[in-house]
């Protein structure tokens, strides 16, 4: 696909949105009964479900950390989720690296020291892709944390941005990734506006750098506002039933 | 499972009591939830001795399997099945291979279970579970021994090009009874599928396969799995959770065909205590009357995802 055909000469999208826009959102939590904290995220057409087990024991010794819990992160993906079938590979470096990246973005916000020699376990699986799997995947770890109920300082809040013809987008879809699309994405706290995560693995001139982290930046605000709202729904949900 | 939780042993009861589980005078009493940790059979015992089991089903009762179809998009059929808290999600994805020379219009069907340790506390990250690896494989058997699917139907060109179809389940949440969850997800999915359009060009050897998927997969059978654990030696439990699996002393797995008929296209006993051929029967006439049930609420979506 040519780089022309990302952005129509009316300003819009391959899948109808204009540059600035994130796609819909649809968040849920508490969907599965045996993990401790679980949710599920579609971002457009991207669906993720995370799973957080824990603070629990540790079945390993070399797991146990004596100051602090310890973090666990593995990353799934269902080899149905994408267009083509990826031959799971047992031990699949990326998926690997996309892993260590999510334990490292969540260990600065989790309130570790609270709970030494244990362990917290994030599951995340993927089962849909079109795009930014990686941020959709943090912001449902967010939402089952929260949900498990453990402490942390602030949400993570991840989105990704590009740029292309001059005209940064925002949240870019499987279509805008794989046509070349520099890809970022950011994984912020929003409380202090801080970024913790920053993930580029194409060409972006320097001088873009700046409008292109702002953009996503600003996403990562949104995404906020839209979590927080998951948040709230589903604590009055949970205080009604205690209430009652 | 019991054993993990070593702070609500009776030895530290003193310790972490909370005011309302503190022995009366009368005597030492347990909130439930310590109870089934502690003396996790008693605990099935005495709900069982009352002809009802721990989460309200009497024992013979299955429960509903809820069926929803075409939930992934990226796959050439799928299907998500619900029993109780079991969640399976199942996703079929087509590609072309070649045959082997000995079968050369034969294509492929690879199944496979995935438990991943987001699904129940008990797993953990590393190598799969063997019951993954052993349901997998009895799926695998099945539905070769029992022609779910022709596989030569999934021929494009005799001795060049085949359909492989990966039929990959995921366990999302581990309830009990995983075996009959996947099955189930299994033959939707399949059911469900659509391929696209292939042709085979000989000068350059190729096979060129159209955008949309418009060609249904031809599936013979509707095979329903029907579980049965066995408590006690004696007592037939339906459809077991994850709470009573691991007390069984044994389970069987019956395969049926949708249609309330006599053939069975599959039987499992691995092992485990032994159970009188009356009993047998008994499940057999349970298991025919769930088959129905479960191929309506398969029609029921189908039906639903047509509409749609």
């Amino acid at each position: 696909m040519s780089r022309v055909e990302i952005i129509t000469p009316e300003g819009l999208r391959v899948d109808g949105r204009r540059p600035l826009e994130l796609r819909r959102v649809l968040t849920r939590t508490g969907v599965l009964s045996q993990a401790d904290g679980s949710a599920y995220i579609e971002q457009g057409n991207t669906k993720c479900l995370a799973a957080v087990y824990g603070p629990r024991e540790p079945v390993k010794r070399a797991g146990v950390l004596h100051d602090r819990a310890n973090i666990n992160v593995e990353y799934n993906v269902a080899s149905f989720s994408s267009g083509e079938r990826k031959q799971k590979l047992r031990r699949d470096r990326r998926l690997l690296e996309i892993s260590s990246m999510i334990k490292q973005t969540f260990e600065t916000v989790i309130i570790t020291t609270t709970f030494p020699r244990s362990e917290i376990d994030i599951y995340l699986q993927i089962l849909q892709i079109d795009g930014g799997a990686v941020h959709a995947a943090i912001n449902v770890a967010t939402l089952a944390l929260i949900d498990a109920g453990i402490p942390m300082t602030d949400y993570v809040c991840a989105c990704s941005a590009g740029f292309v013809n001059d005209q940064p987008l925002l949240d870019l879809n499987y279509l805008e990734e794989s046509a070349d699309v520099p890809t970022l994405t950011v994984a912020l706290l929003p409380k202090s506006g801080k970024i913790t995560m920053l993930g580029l693995e194409s060409r972006l001139h320097v001088d873009k750098l700046e409008p292109v982290i702002t953009l996503a930046a600003d996403g990562c605000m949104q995404m906020k506002d839209t979590l927080d709202e998951a948040i709230r729904t589903s604590t009055r949900k949970l205080a009604k039933t205690v209430l009652n | 499972m019991a054993g993990g939780e070593g702070s609500t042993g009776p030895g530290s009861e003193a310790m972490d009591m909370t005011p309302q589980d503190r022995p009366s005078a009368t005597g030492f009493s347990l909130d439930p939830e310590t109870f089934k940790k502690i003396h996790p059979m008693e605990y099935h015992r005495r709900f069982l001795s009352q002809g009802v089991r721990a989460d309200g089903r009497v024992l013979t009762k299955f429960r509903k399997a809820k069926i929803s179809l075409g939930s992934i998009s990226t796959a050439n059929g799928s299907a998500m099945v619900r029993l109780g808290d079991t969640t399976v999600i199942c996703g079929v994805k087509a590609e072309v291979t070649e045959p082997k020379p000995a079968a050369p219009k034969s294509g492929f069907i690879v199944p496979n279970l995935d438990l991943p340790p987001l699904c129940s506390p008990n797993y953990r990250a590393g190598p799969p579970p063997e019951l993954a690896q052993t349901v997998s494989e009895y799926i695998d058997q099945v539905i070769k021994s029992c022609d779910l699917v022709d596989p030569e139907t999934l021929c494009i060109e005799p001795g060049h090009a085949v359909w492989v179809l990966y039929v990959d389940v995921i366990c999302l949440n581990h309830g009990g009874n995983v075996m009959d969850a996947a099955l189930i997800a299994l033959v939707a999915a399949l059911k469900h599928t659509l391929l696209p359009k292939a042709t085979f060009y000989e000068s350059e050897s190729t096979v060129r396969v159209t955008e949309e998927r418009t060609v249904p997969l031809m599936v013979k059978q509707t095979l329903i799995p029907v579980t049965f654990g066995v408590f006690d030696g004696t007592i037939t439990l339906a459809d077991p959770t994850s709470d009573e699996e691991p007390h069984l002393s044994t389970q069987l797995t019956l395969i049926l065909d949708g249609i309330g008929g006599n053939d069975a296209y599959g039987m499992l006993k691995p092992g485990g205590t032994v159970i009188n051929r009356s009993a047998l029967l008994d499940m057999w006439e349970l298991a025919k009357i769930r088959a129905i049930n479960v191929s309506e609420a398969l029609e029921e979506a189908f039906n639903a995802a047509n509409a749609i």
